[in-house]
């Protein structure tokens, strides 16, 4: 029974963490692929044949932005993969990670 | 040359086949959905696949030797095989280890044989639990960890695996349903060709994190064979020649590419379309990391396929082959029985014929049936050509 327990007890932990930055990620990269299609204009968006959508500098400006967040985000799991394999223990007290060799 | 260094041998060889087919069945956890959105080409998708694993493999430091005391006690803590199996230059455990071997190869090729994703580290397990069972009787299973100490069967095995492909599921449906409300305006070209560039990305990040995790146990088991013969003593360390062949031996199953697993998990359950692909790979390589951050043993097979299951519900719309996935969870509750099964029966066989003849033989067996199944799979061939026909 303390296995099932101990087993739930991660599991949400898990779930959490999971939603938070497995489903955050997507939906922040399609948040960016939403303003980069109304910041380009054109046909980007789906619009009326009568309608014509002009580029926005803010919908490209927002886009950029949050690209840089998410291949950021990649290379530090990239990173975090890496350095986990190498043996370099990282524990995240409150946010700031801290590094140290296993 | 002693009987026990001739299979000594063929212990290590064994293990290193076992390596191979873990590397082509689980090239379709981190490509499957690559290589259905058209990401990536089939063949590009493996060959950056099996270099990360190679990458992976070689720059992890984690000794796993021992990996056995999850579920078996062959082993002290220390990682030295107990006393009781090194008689006769250790003959007693290295037939341990074929036999449990070769319950788990021979339950690899022939999941793959049906298509069907299974995982190896529990084909692997089975193996051994099965063998054990058979030479030592139950006492010598580790069935419950102590306390709320997640170990044993019940807790590196059975609850990770009905927990994982859930949690998965939960996380891939929730960002492919906003998503797709999101991607409500945007043309369907523009947005598939952004997240077609995204997946590139997050499938790497499950090929290295397979090739840190998957090539390890592989390792352990060889470097236990040698512990036992006496060919090694430091059991905090692996020989490097055992580290460069593992690597080796799993990337090139990777290459080789498992076509008929990623046909069932990139085509076989849903449609997947680009956000979709990445959506899943997304919520299977964060499952992944954030469990091994607090060791939580899953398998990547489970997560992988629980995670596409969860883009195909979170898609208003899109369909789920349930049929498909029943056989695949038929598939991982038999895994465990089946392949322990096997591992006993190759025992029995093994300590029948006995000594280094019995180890021979189950070595043929294995041979026999993998190149039995390897020529029935010829009859309707999936290669690169024709994987997502």
């Amino acid at each position: 029974m303390n296995q099932v327990l101990a087993a739930l007890d991660a599991s949400w932990r898990i779930l959490l963490v999971g939603i938070l930055l497995g489903s955050g990620l997507p939906v922040l990269f399609a948040l960016g692929v939403r303003a980069l299609a109304w910041g380009s204009g054109g046909d980007a968006e789906e619009h009326l044949a009568s309608e014509v959508n002009k580029p926005s500098l803010t919908g490209r400006l927002i886009a950029y932005t949050i690209f840089t967040v998410v291949v950021l985000m990649v290379l530090c799991g990239i990173g975090y993969i890496a350095a986990h394999g190498m043996g370099i223990r990282i524990t995240f007290d409150g946010i700031v990670p801290v590094f140290s060799q296993k | 040359m002693t009987p026990a260094l001739v299979l000594l041998i063929v212990v290590c060889v064994t293990a290193l086949a076992f390596d191979f087919t873990n590397g082509f069945h689980d090239t379709a956890n981190a490509m499957a959905a690559a290589i259905a959105t058209g990401a990536l080409k089939p063949r590009a998708a493996v060959t950056l696949c099996a270099s990360l694993d190679l990458v992976g493999a070689l720059i992890s430091v984690e000794v796993a030797i021992t990996v056995t005391n999850h579920v078996i006690r062959i082993q002290n803590s220390d990682g030295t095989p107990i006393p009781a199996l090194m008689a006769d230059g250790g003959m007693p455990l290295l037939q341990i280890l074929i036999s449990g071997l070769a319950g788990a190869v021979i339950w690899n090729v022939l999941t793959w044989l049906f298509g069907l994703p299974s995982s190896s580290s529990h084909a692997l397990f089975g193996g051994l639990v099965g063998a054990t069972i058979a030479a030592v009787g139950l006492d010598g299973v580790r069935w419950v960890g102590e306390g709320t100490h997640l170990d044993g069967v019940v807790g590196k095995v059975i609850l990770p695996a009905l927990a994982s492909p859930v949690i998965a599921c939960i996380v891939a449906a929730l960002s492919t349903r906003v998503i797709f409300k999101l991607m409500r305006n945007v043309q369907e070209k523009y947005r598939d060709g952004f997240f077609r560039k995204a997946q590139i990305g997050s499938a790497s990040m499950l090929a290295l994190s397979h090739g840190t995790n998957d090539a390890q146990k592989t390792m352990g088991v060889i470097t236990l064979a040698l512990i036992a013969s006496g060919s090694w003593t430091d059991t905090t360390a692996i020989p490097l020649w055992v580290k460069l062949s593992c690597a080796i031996a799993i990337a090139s199953g990777t290459f080789t590419g498992g076509w008929r697993i990623i046909r069932t998990m990139g085509k076989g359950l849903v449609e997947i379309a680009p956000p979709q692909g990445f959506a899943a790979e997304a919520s299977s390589a964060t499952v992944i990391l954030v469990s091994s951050q607090m060791g939580f043993a899953l398998s990547t097979t489970h997560v992988a396929t629980g995670s596409i299951l969860g883009t195909g519900l979170g898609r208003p719309g899109a369909t789920v082959r349930w049929s498909t996935a029943g056989r695949m969870g038929i598939a991982w509750l038999i895994t465990l029985p089946s392949s322990g099964a096997v591992g006993a029966l190759c025992w029995f066989i093994c300590h029948l014929v006995g000594g280094l003849a019995g180890g021979l033989t189950v070595f043929g067996l294995i041979v026999a049936a993998a190149g039995y199944i390897f020529l029935h799979s010829r009859r309707s061939k999936v290669s690169h050509h024709n994987v997502m026909e």
